[in-house]
């Protein structure tokens, strides 16, 4: 990364909800710990559903930033819109002019292309009317032949593989 | 004389060790002299040719080296210095005559005279560059040791000497020597007048700031980079006059270093400012700011943000060292920074405002004045903030600055050992409305809690109004909590906690009360989900609460009114929510009084008066009343668990009489010593669990019953007539009477604890009943295979109960279990139970009294493990060697590493054939077996290497969800798979790389969350 830094100072949330499904006691069961695994056993199809794919993005880290997208509020759960074999993910830019946004993308698509199967189309938008570049923007993110392109450059994609790094947790 | 002569002869021609020695020795016992040497060596010393003149200075230096100090007299002393000055200038004698300089620099005789001869002959005759590293050692040890004894005689040398090492050190790299050099450099700066000469000093030792040396591996001389970096920082940090000149350069390598060098240079720039003292810091304290300002807003990582930050408390506290004006009359930097500080802290809840508040902590370690400048800006600040309409938004983070504010205030109260606040006085009042507005602020309430627990953890900060106060708030946010379920609840009643550590007062008047009467009196209905969400909320915070002894009794009491009251007089499924209510309140119980029990409290012993008679009349109450109403079974559980820990702790004479009401209940069906509560137990139904003819809900309480003798001492008597007999009868109770696994595995873990602690009493239970046992039982063909499996659990627990106490009648309880591995149908049962043996488990422990040898699990695997593998090699018969590889993976699973680790090498090739057994549980253990010795010292992480391809597909075999339906092997072999790369060489893997990628992209799609979850972590650290 050249020098240059385009947001220096972003604004920190607080991670809405704790993330992950809730595993407490939540009274639906008529005895408090009747065991999880039981119905582990059974053959219920857990589909992969938006919380699942929020919780693969959500760690992934700013470029410029010691900061998650989920603490910049870069994505939200809200965005996400899975549909059978479709996802559609929607991210928002901290400042319009962000020039760190097509990296920022290109991890989101990185991330999902290595850890959702094959099966899915996955689109990568930013919100409407957050950046400059809006729709330069999208085109780049969601063409293939480009994103292959990208992914050739050494240098870039070691950035985004830096972005990435933290969230697999044994570094 | 003639013998010296011989031998230096001898020397010339050989140059052993051993002339050398007998000359020493010679001298030593006084049959020659030193004088009587240097005569023999006459020719050699002033020989034309340069060979010997420097074979004849090198025996002279290598006797004198080894010879005693007191044969050294001042006057050869004297006589060996001169004429070891006058051979440095004879580049063929140098190197043996600083050596002998060196070991007479240390003799007590060599006086201040000799010392300035010795520096003034190096400063003239020796060329530093001219001789290699340990010569140049030699020459910086000489100095090192003259400067130690005679370092007046030197500073009478003044400027030659100065000179004349400056020119000597000027230029040294080899970091050996630069260790003394560095030592012998903070002496002179220290202590001689270096006034003039500040310039070349700097210039001889800055020039090795920073230090980036590097240790070669395996550098045999261990010196590290933190070594040089401690001996240069003594030489920078020798005196203040490199001040200006030193700032110039830290400011430089500041902004143009890396990482580290900017770390070492803050750190180095914190132990220099002290020296330096408030002028130099004043000068540059402006471009000091602006450089340490870009390290904490700007940080590299936490790290240098961290020595940054350190690197600026010196400063301040360098700077206002002397001063102890009034806050109002702070000029100078610490006022233009907090300024600055106050000014990015309008945006709270940005970035920038985290850096911000960390100088603003700093300052309040500092010195009394600028702390209390800081927080006299800082906290009305944030309050004004807090307040202000404008910025409700921003209140969350407003709330975790101030928190921030208050924890770096305690903590430097803390370190002064003062309980009162002098800095957050003024200010308390003001700081605790805004923690208790942001308790009832969305998304503020942890900051407000953090704000909270350094205030409320010091004893005396508050006043007990205060505290009452800041229970008050808390309880309420806990009420408001049951309805939202907000996960800051668990720092609430973790602060709470923290106050009824030392003032449980309030916590029992105030928040107590509420909690108890969300309880409700009858249990919810069905569909009810949300008040059983409720209750069970109240309950865990109970939990938290009442650990205090008064506290624990106010919750035992009204848990057993609420008990009696929702006890349900069946257990069918209509009153099947009053049954969880009730387990839900016991389990509240049990899991309190284990965290007591962890932690020690005296008081537990006493419920075996208060809670275990309120219990026995509970379950009796319903089983007594007809014979066909069972308590559930999860609730005998519970309870049992509760009559295990308070019978735990009792003292043995405590444990005799309550052991004797037990089985006064138990045999003889007297159950009034042990029951007694508000329960009518209906009268003339006999209680006799233990007849045949008991009906199943009486048999069941042997769950209770179990649970109470289990954990009985030694020393207290089994109140029976004959011990083997009682054993003996259990065991035909358990396999002709009970009808239920859990009365099984109560019964059977009584047998065990009574045999661990008694076993010299069951002489005739342990051989011929037993023996008997194992005919009948496990060896009759005819009993059903299930049978006999289930007769071999109970041999193991049997074995397990020796084995721990590491007796000698084990071993024939194990052989026996080897004898099945023959028979097809039941060798596997065999073999898991020599596994379950090796393993721990909950019963037959030292807090249950048993008797546990240590090492005992070590003793028993060296024991059936060689026997095992020799089992497992051997391929004469298919079914023993199958029996032997289930044993393997069993034992392996649960017994402490080390104690197989050895074993490693050979056990692999097994263990990778025992994945290949269909048994999922048995591959989840070979598995986590990889897994464990992964974790393992790199020794062991490489042994898997030869085999790296073979796990590779096997693992990727045993995460498809086509291949391997189970899914706990699903995850492990996921899990294995990821952790392979970081112990396996990459040139092995990487062919692998693509195909492991690609195959994984399958498991992406297994139905199940958590396995994608493992897929996605072990894709990811191959696709990286």
């Amino acid at each position: 990364m050249a020098g240059e830094i385009y947001n220096p100072n972003p604004t920190i949330f607080s991670p809405a909800q704790p993330a992950g499904r809730k595993s407490d006691f939540s009274g639906e069961s008529l005895w408090i710990d009747e065991k999880v695994e039981t119905h582990d056993d059974t053959d219920e199809v857990e589909p992969i559903d938006a919380e699942e794919i929020y919780g693969l993005i959500r760690t992934i880290y700013d470029p410029e930033h010691p900061n998650t997208l989920e603490e910049l509020r870069i994505v939200s759960l809200p965005q996400i819109n899975v549909n059978k074999n479709h996802v559609r993910i929607e991210f928002t830019p901290t400042i319009p002019h962000c020039g760190a946004s097509t990296q920022l993308g290109l991890s989101i698509r990185v991330r999902l292309l290595r850890s959702l199967p094959a099966r899915f189309k996955v689109d990568i938008y930013v919100k409407p009317g957050s950046h400059v570049s809006e729709h330069a923007l999208n085109k780049q993110l969601n063409d293939k032949e480009r994103v292959a392109a990208a992914l050739e450059n050494q240098a870039l994609l070691s950035s985004v593989e830096q972005t990435l790094r933290a969230f697999s947790g044994r570094v | 004389m003639e013998a010296t002569e011989r031998l230096v002869r001898t020397w010339m021609a050989s140059g052993r060790d051993e002339e050398v020695n007998d000359l020493v020795a010679a001298i030593e016992s006084d049959q020659t002299t030193l004088l009587n040497l240097v005569k023999a060596l006459g020719e050699y010393l002033t020989s034309e040719e340069d060979k010997d003149r420097t074979k004849g200075v090198e025996l002279l230096s290598a006797v004198i080296k080894k010879c005693p100090a007191e044969k050294l007299n001042r006057q050869s002393v004297r006589v060996l210095t001169t004429f070891y000055c006058s051979k440095l200038d004879d580049i063929h004698t140098i190197i043996p005559a600083l050596q002998g300089l060196h070991s007479l620099s240390g003799s007590p005789n060599f006086t201040s005279v000799e010392a300035t001869t010795v520096v003034k002959g190096f400063f003239s005759h020796v060329t530093m560059k001219a001789l290699t590293q340990s010569v140049r050692f030699v020459v910086y040890s000489t100095i090192d040791t003259i400067i130690a004894n005679h370092r007046e005689a030197l500073k009478g040398l003044d400027t030659e000497f100065i000179n004349g090492y400056l020119a000597l050190a000027d230029g040294e790299k080899d970091p050996r020597n630069l260790l003394v050099a560095f030592a012998i450099e903070r002496v002179i700066i220290l202590e001689f007048d270096i006034s003039k000469h500040v310039e070349s000093f700097y210039n001889i030792t800055f020039a090795y700031f920073p230090i980036t040396f590097r240790p070669p591996p395996n550098d045999p001389y261990g010196i590290t980079s933190e070594d040089l970096r401690e001996a240069l920082r003594g030489c920078l940090t020798a005196t203040p006059l490199f001040g200006i000149m030193a700032m110039d350069l830290f400011l430089e390598k500041l902004n143009a270093g890396s990482p580290a060098i900017k770390r070492d240079t803050l750190q180095t720039l914190a132990i220099c400012f002290p020296v330096y003292g408030p002028a130099t810091a004043h000068s540059f304290s402006r471009k000091l700011w602006n450089s340490l300002k870009l390290e904490i807003f700007q940080p590299v990582d936490a790290e240098t943000q961290g020595e940054a930050l350190k690197a600026f408390k010196v400063l301040i506290d360098t700077l206002y060292s002397e001063e102890t004006v009034d806050i109002i009359d702070l000029t100078g930097l610490a006022k233009d920074a907090c300024e600055e500080c106050i000014q990015i802290l309008k945006e709270p809840e940005k970035t920038q405002a985290k850096h911000a508040i960390k100088v603003l902590c700093t300052f309040v370690a500092t010195t009394p004045s600028v702390a209390k400048y800081a927080i006299s800006q800082t906290v009305p600040h944030l309050v004004q903030l807090f307040r202000s309409p404008d910025e409700v938004l921003t209140r969350p983070a407003t709330v975790v600055l101030l928190a921030e504010v208050i924890t770096a205030s305690r903590d430097v109260s803390k370190l002064q050992n003062s309980d009162t606040d002098t800095l957050l006085g003024p200010f308390q009042d003001d700081i605790l409305a805004v923690l208790a507005a942001g308790l009832k602020v969305s998304g503020s309430e942890k900051g407000a809690l953090q704000g909270l627990l350094p205030l409320a953890s010091a004893p005396s900060v508050l006043s007990d109004e205060e505290i009452g106060f800041v229970v008050h708030c808390i309880t309420e946010f806990i009420q408001a909590s049951v309805d939202s379920a907000v996960s800051s609840r668990d720092e609430a009643l973790e602060l709470l906690g923290t106050i009824s550590g030392s003032n449980h007062q309030h916590v029992s008047s105030q928040t107590l009360p509420i909690l108890f009467s969300s309880l409700p009196d009858h249990p919810p209905p069905r569909d009810d989900s949300a008040s059983r969400q409720k209750y069970w909320l109240s309950l865990q915070s109970l939990k938290k609460l009442c650990r205090h002894s008064e506290l624990f009794e106010t919750l035992v009491i009204r848990l057993t009114t609420k008990l009696d009251l929702i006890w349900p007089t069946t257990f069918e499924s209509e009153t099947e929510p009053a049954a969880a209510y009730a387990h839900a309140i016991l389990k509240t119980l049990g899991q309190t009084l284990s965290i007591k029990v962890e932690q020690r409290h005296p008081d537990v012993a006493k419920y075996v008066d208060r809670l275990l008679p309120r219990l026995f009349n509970l379950v009796l109450s319903t089983v007594l009343s007809t014979p066909d109403r069972r308590v559930d079974q999860r609730i005998l559980d519970v309870t049992a668990q509760i009559i295990t820990l308070v019978v735990q702790v009792l003292p043995p004479s405590r444990q005799q009489s309550y052991a004797n009401n037990a089985f006064g209940a138990l045999l003889t069906g007297n159950i009034n010593q042990i029951a007694n509560g508000h329960k009518i137990i209906p009268e003339g139904v006999k209680f006799h669990p233990l007849d045949k003819s008991a009906s199943a809900n009486q048999k069941d309480l042997i769950l209770l019953f179990g649970a109470a003798v289990v954990p009985i001492e030694e020393e207290v008597s089994i109140p029976v007539p004959d011990l083997s007999q009682f054993l003996q009868s259990l065991v035909v109770w358990h396999y002709s009477h009970a009808d239920e696994e859990a009365q099984k595995i109560a019964v059977e873990h009584m047998i065990a604890s009574i045999v661990n602690k008694h076993v010299d009493q069951l002489q005739d239970f342990l051989t011929a009943n037993l023996n008997a046992f194992w005919q009948q039982e496990i060896q009759d063909p005819s009993k059903t295979l299930s049978h006999r499996q289930r007769a071999i659990v109970t041999w193991s627990w049997i074995s397990k109960a020796l084995v721990v106490r590491s007796h000698p009648l084990a071993n024939d309880f194990i052989d026996h279990l080897f004898d099945l591995f023959g028979e097809e149908g039941i060798n596997w049962a065999a073999a898991k139970a020599l596994g379950q043996i090796g393993s721990g488990d909950e019963v037959l422990t030292k807090k249950n009294h048993c008797i546990v040898k240590v090492l005992h699990a070590q003793r028993y695997v060296a024991k059936v493990l060689p026997r095992i593998i020799a089992g497992a090699k051997d391929a004469n018969e298919r079914t023993r060697q199958t029996a032997h590889l289930v044993a393997l993976t069993s034992l392996i699973k649960s017994i402490p590493r080390a104690a197989y680790a050895q074993e490693l090498p050979s056990l692999i090739p097994l263990l990778l054939r025992g994945l290949e057994l269909p048994d999922p549980e048995i591959r989840v253990n070979v598995i986590g077996t990889f897994q464990a010795a992964a974790e393992g010292d790199p020794s062991e992480q490489s042994i898997v290497e030869e085999h790296a391809l073979t796990l590779v597909s096997s693992m990727l075999k045993n995460c498809m969800v086509d291949q391997m339906p189970a899914m706990p092997v699903r995850i492990a072999a996921l899990k294995y798979l990821g952790v392979l790369p970081s112990i396996v060489r990459y040139n092995i893997l990487h062919p692998q790389k693509s195909h492991v990628v690609r195959e994984l992209g399958k498991v992406l799609d297994d139905p199940k969350r958590v396995v994608r979850k493992e897929a996605v972590d072990a894709r990811f650290t191959y696709s990286g």
